[in-house]
């Protein structure tokens, strides 16, 4: 054991949790007073309650009241201990051992020890439970042994950091041993899993509502959570309220206490409320970007994706759709990652002029009836297809405005097309598509690169191949300096192979009445943090 | 009667096998569905390939959800991974109730306007007004509503399935465009019935306009207004999903909205199948109602 990263030393954590308040900062609302049920409208109604087969960035707020991770994110990048009590990493990086709280409970009784967390692992690598997670998340991992009852051993096939990443996500929160044998409908969870969270999931009404109650017994929070014992709220209930007009009536209605998902169009009427308050975060991962494909014309050419990009006036076309509310974003990293690249901003596009003379040297020097540049008799055409279910932020309309936008500059011809997930992935199997639009809400950038730029990676649909890349990447994975490498990375693909147009960081929101305190964002993740802090004054 | 069960049955087979063909020819496969937009590797492939036995070819498939809907077994959701049966029977009971209250508030609301606005004023007013609202979508109505009942004035909660006070708006909102066609169709049948000799000899009897109006236009108007009780489910069904996500109440349109929009073959299987026997009940129904209202149909 080369070095020693037990971080449980009391003093360090009383030291980080001043800093990295998530909560807990002073409102209206006054200091915080325990008791009282709050209603809480958010967007979108879980597809699944097991934490295990989380899929959606938007249910994180939910998961973390019931269900608890190992470790958990800092706001620096760092993790702090949750379940844990530290861990160590060995000096291959191969094997992380992990020190594990004693004293916790499930909400059905059962104990929390090593061998619960590794029901859960193994859990996760049964047949056709969760193949997504042991694809990608699992993938380098060989085996967990169980030390002790309070020390487990991740050993790893090869090194990666982004295990840390893994025990600190809602996929490797622990279910109860108890509830994964006996649970009806294991994958859809449901008041039948237990978990160690400050909350109880005690009632779920498809549709409706999520309903939790305060579990007395909590004692365990992290060292960043605001403050220590049971939650101050004895119930939350989780109202799914799908139209953000709705939201935004229900909560100057006093109907709702608290909100999530507003949208620019609704923020004005709450700023504009004295009794309401607004406040946003920016999401972790990948930033909302457009992603050339390069396997065929036109955007083969370099030239072709640099003047892409010179002809379009991000700015602009941010403020036409969103308003002003909208955080432009320069690198495929999420600005408030820390291995985001700083450097980038600024260095390239809204340059018509250079976007039309790239464009004639590259042989798109022509223009039909319609105005659009053609080269060989063929239309400078780029098609985005968005899979109508998943389009969200408005973000057909920000490619029409890009559309316009790249048209009126350079003479680009982007078609968009929003249609059924059936024919958005026939049209990504068959390669008929020269645009591919994403963003991804991984805690860890790097876990999101992997997917879209190894040569091998899930969501390549740049359908890059280079080896200099991969290697990259493997390098950030397997840790050293990673903001370093993924400085290099991001200069790779988005100086020098401009691979990527990133539009914008997406954000979350929150209103809320000022009669509530303690609401905030998760750390690192940037999505609104779970009911643990929130207090209601009276 | 047993040919009419027999009908019916044939019926239900032949919206479900619809429905599967359907689904099965539009663009990607069941894996791609449930894939979404997710990380797609082969070993992920393959795992739901196994789990939901989609290595069979698609004719075993489809006579096997046959067989177990005999049975009365009707499989998982693949987005959901409940089993259908869950995930559509505990969202029936909201949605019934709102598709109720909201046709029979449209009803008593048409028969009321068709009958009181004889006048000529009141009839244009009334005209106009149900154009309207046949006219404007109806999730523009329920916004409407919601701004100035429930967010302004405080009269009634938001969402949810909680009782009489939560299913005001949403069956008002519901019942307003389905009010306006009936009534449309209810007073072009008075009209044409007040044209009749039969009227004629009412009136010679000394009977009062009143009368006349109730008892016997009315009842000749009814006749093409039962003939539309399916297209009233149809309006009901497909304003349910609509409603639902406005009101946030619970209900059978959400999950047919998310099935069809996922590709969730079983739980849309089992929408088009319950929506089936539905109709085919009504109008079943609606052929008994004709007895009822007219005792001419009564002798053959």
């Amino acid at each position: 054991m080369r070095h020693r990263l037990w971080l449980a030393a009391a003093a360090s954590l009383a030291l980080l949790a001043g800093c990295s308040s998530s909560g807990g900062t002073a409102t209206d609302a006054g200091a915080p007073v325990s008791g009282g049920s709050l209603s809480w409208a958010v967007e979108t109604e879980p597809i699944t309650l097991n934490p295990h087969q989380y899929a959606q960035a938007k249910a994180r707020l939910l998961v973390w009241n019931n269900f608890e991770a190992l470790l958990t994110h800092d706001d620096k990048g760092g993790y702090v201990p949750w379940l844990a009590t530290g861990y160590e990493v060995s000096p291959d990086g191969k094997t992380y051992t992990v020190k594990l709280r004693t004293g916790v409970t499930f909400s059905d009784g059962t104990k929390f020890d090593a061998a619960a967390v590794k029901a859960n692992v193994d859990q996760l690598l049964a047949d056709g439970y969760a193949p997504t997670v042991a694809a990608v998340q699992l993938k380098n991992l060989k085996n967990v042994e169980v030390v002790d009852p309070a020390t487990i051993k991740y050993n790893l096939k090869q090194p990666d950091v982004l295990i840390l990443d893994f025990l600190s996500s809602p996929q490797g929160a622990v279910v109860s041993p108890k509830s994964l044998k006996e649970a009806k409908n294991l994958k859809a969870g449901g008041p039948e899993l237990a978990g160690t969270g400050p909350f109880i999931l005690d009632k779920y009404t498809p549709g409706q509502e999520l309903h939790y109650v305060k579990n007395p017994n909590y004692n365990w929070a992290p060292a960043n959570a605001g403050h220590t014992g049971p939650a101050y709220l004895d119930e939350v209930t989780y109202r799914f309220l799908k139209e953000s007009s709705v939201r935004v009536g229900a909560l100057t209605s006093g109907q709702v206490q608290v909100i999530e998902g507003v949208p620019a169009t609704d923020q004005a009427q709450i700023t504009a409320n004295p009794q309401l308050t607004l406040s946003k975060g920016l999401n972790s991962g990948s930033a909302y970007s457009y992603y050339f494909n390069t396997s065929h014309a036109p955007f083969d050419d370099i030239r072709v994706r640099q003047a892409f990009r010179d002809a379009l006036d991000v700015d602009t076309v941010l403020q036409g759709v969103y308003r002003g509310t909208a955080t432009r974003a320069w690198s495929v990293i999420s600005p408030t990652s820390p291995l985001y690249d700083s450097s980038l901003e600024k260095t390239y596009g809204n340059d018509a002029a250079k976007a039309n003379a790239t464009l004639d040297a590259a042989g798109w020097s022509t223009r039909d009836a319609e105005g659009y540049r053609t080269k060989d008799g063929k239309r400078l055409t780029a098609r985005l297809v968005q899979s109508a279910p998943f389009v969200r932020d408005r973000r057909d309309i920000l490619a029409q405005a890009v559309q316009a936008a790249v048209k009126q500059s350079a003479g680009i011809d982007l078609k968009v097309s929003v249609v059924d997930q059936g024919t958005a992935t026939k049209a990504i199997e068959d390669n008929q598509y020269e645009i591919f639009d994403n963003s991804r809400a991984d805690t860890d950038a790097g876990a999101a690169l992997n997917l879209l730029l190894r040569s091998d990676g899930a969501i390549n649909r740049t359908g890059v191949q280079d080896t200099q890349l991969d290697s990259l990447l493997a390098a950030g994975e397997a840790g050293g300096d990673r903001v370093k490498t993924y400085g290099e990375i991001q200069q790779k693909v988005i100086a020098k192979d401009a691979l990527i147009q990133p539009l914008y960081a997406p954000a979350d929101q929150i209103a809320s009445s000022k009669a509530v305190g303690g609401l905030g964002f998760e750390p690192t993740a940037g999505v609104p943090g779970n009911a643990y802090n929130v207090w209601l004054s009276k | 009667m047993l040919r009419r069960i027999g009908t019916g049955l044939v019926v239900l087979w032949a919206a479900a096998t619809a429905a599967y063909l359907a689904l099965l020819a539009a663009p990607g496969d069941t894996v791609d569905a449930i894939i979404g937009d997710g990380a797609d590797t082969p070993l992920i492939r393959s795992q739901i390939i196994q789990e939901w036995h989609l290595d069979r070819p698609a004719v075993v498939q489809y006579l096997d959800f046959l067989w177990r809907a005999l049975h009365g077994d009707l499989g998982r959701s693949y987005l959901l991974q409940r089993p259908v049966s869950e995930v559509i029977g505990g969202q029936l009971a909201p949605t019934l109730t709102l598709a109720f209250s909201a046709g029979v508030l449209g009803i008593v609301l048409a028969l009321v306007l068709a009958v009181t606005t004889r006048r000529p004023w009141a009839r244009r007013a009334s005209s106009t007004l149900e154009l309207v609202l046949v006219s404007t979508p109806p999730f523009l109505i329920g916004i409407i509503l919601l701004s100035v009942f429930s967010f302004r004035l405080g009269l009634f909660p938001v969402s949810g399935d909680q009782g009489v006070a939560a299913l005001v708006l949403p069956a008002v909102t519901l019942a307003l465009p389905v009010a306006g066609v009936l009534t449309q169709v209810l007073r072009d049948g008075i009209d044409r019935a007040l044209d009749e000799p039969f009227v004629v000899t009412a009136r010679a009897r000394g009977l009062g306009e009143r009368a006349v109006l109730v008892r016997h236009a009315l009842r000749h108007a009814l006749l093409p207004t039962v003939t539309l009780i399916g297209w009233l489910f149809g309006i009901l069904l497909g304003g349910a999903v609509i409603i639902e996500t406005v009101f946030g109440r619970p209900g059978l349109g959400q999950v047919t909205l998310q099935a069809v929009t996922s590709e969730d073959m079983p739980v849309v299987l089992a929408v088009v199948v319950f929506s089936a026997f539905v109709y085919v009940l009504l109008n079943t129904l609606a052929d008994l109602a004709y007895l009822i209202i007219d005792p001419r149909l009564r002798r053959s």
